[in-house]
């Protein structure tokens, strides 16, 4: 999808170094959100989910279905790599809490799965929906 | 009297119904009013629609049936970027945590709705000016149920109520708590 879009993961390295694209860190970033308690699921905006129509399309002629990488935007600048999770949450826990959980849990999954270091994890909470409780009672 | 909104049923933060607006643009009817030619809510929800509507169209042309619940993903992406538009800071410790003011005020309204006799109507949840993050100044309507007991303290209940779902639920300081009584219910 944002092949080239692809980044240099570690600067220091010779030419050959590996290289992970924007849709690799934003389908592992979705997924270590999506999975972290109190997340109810990711939220998406009008552009991503024409993408999404579109890819479906696309996903007919080559047979596979790719990871979705549905709630979450990469963007690049001076600082590094940087993601925004967008974020629809249950109730029965403090929001800016589980929204710090998903902080830890994104920089970490894609640290471990593509070993780029994030610069910042932005959430954007836009729904909360009180009438569904967390699952955990640790929050 | 209804009191009660259908849950299914999302409003604009102008109080107009985006079913309603995807009705006529399913329709193909212009806006039927001059509040929906020129309210920049209502017309950021049309511009949306009408483009996400171009594009269902295209993919129910091709020999693919379209995604099941379809109309219900094109209602919560338009209803993610209204929300968007509204976003304050909360104060999580590494920063870069915001919240759509619209969720607050779910919440608030839910936990409004919790005290015995009364319904909360709108609410309207924004951010202090000049003050920290996570300081907000919350305007919330109610209609109240006749006979519930002394309105004064009915609305001690709702306060405290409102105050510590905002506390509890999301974790903001509600610096200005404005109720207004707009009706009563039997």
């Amino acid at each position: 999808m944002a092949r080239k879009e692809a980044i240099v993961v570690d600067q220091s390295l010779p030419p050959a170094g590996w290289v992970v694209a924007d849709s690799v860190i934003a389908a592992v970033a979705a997924r270590a959100a999506s999975r972290a308690p109190g997340v109810l699921r990711l939220e998406t905006g009008v552009t991503e989910l024409l993408r999404q129509l579109g890819e479906r399309v696309r996903r007919r002629w080559i047979g596979i279905v790719p990871a979705s990488t549905a709630g979450v935007t990469v963007s690049r600048d001076d600082l590094g790599v940087s993601v925004r999770v967008s974020l629809a949450l249950a109730g029965g826990a403090r929001a800016v809490i589980v929204a710090e959980r998903v902080q830890q849990a994104v920089a970490e999954a894609v640290r471990t799965d593509t070993g780029v270091e994030l610069a910042a994890v932005e959430i954007a909470i836009l729904a909360i929906e009180p009438e569904t409780r967390a699952r955990v009672a640790v929050l | 009297m209804a009191v009660n909104q259908a849950t299914e049923d999302y409003l604009l933060p102008c109080a107009r119904r985006l079913e309603d607006i995807w009705e006529r643009v399913d329709a193909g009817v212009p806006p039927v009013d001059e509040h929906e030619r020129t309210c920049p809510h209502c017309t950021t929800a049309r511009e949306s629609l009408v483009l996400l509507h171009s594009a269902t169209r295209q993919l129910a042309d091709e020999p693919l049936t379209p995604p099941a619940g379809l109309t219900g993903r094109i209602m919560a992406a338009v209803r993610a970027d209204i929300r968007r538009a509204t976003m304050i800071p909360l104060p999580a410790p590494r920063g870069g945590v915001q919240i759509s003011e619209q969720a607050i005020a779910v919440v608030l309204r839910f936990a409004t709705d919790r005290v015995p006799g009364v319904r909360a109507r709108r609410c309207t949840v924004r951010q202090l000016p000049g003050a920290p993050p996570g300081v907000v100044a919350v305007d919330m309507s109610l209609a109240l149920q006749y006979g519930t007991g002394p309105a004064a303290q009915v609305m001690a209940a709702v306060r405290a109520a409102v105050l510590a779902a905002a506390d509890e639920a999301i974790g903001v300081r509600i610096a200005d708590c404005t109720l207004t009584v707009e009706d009563v219910f039997l």
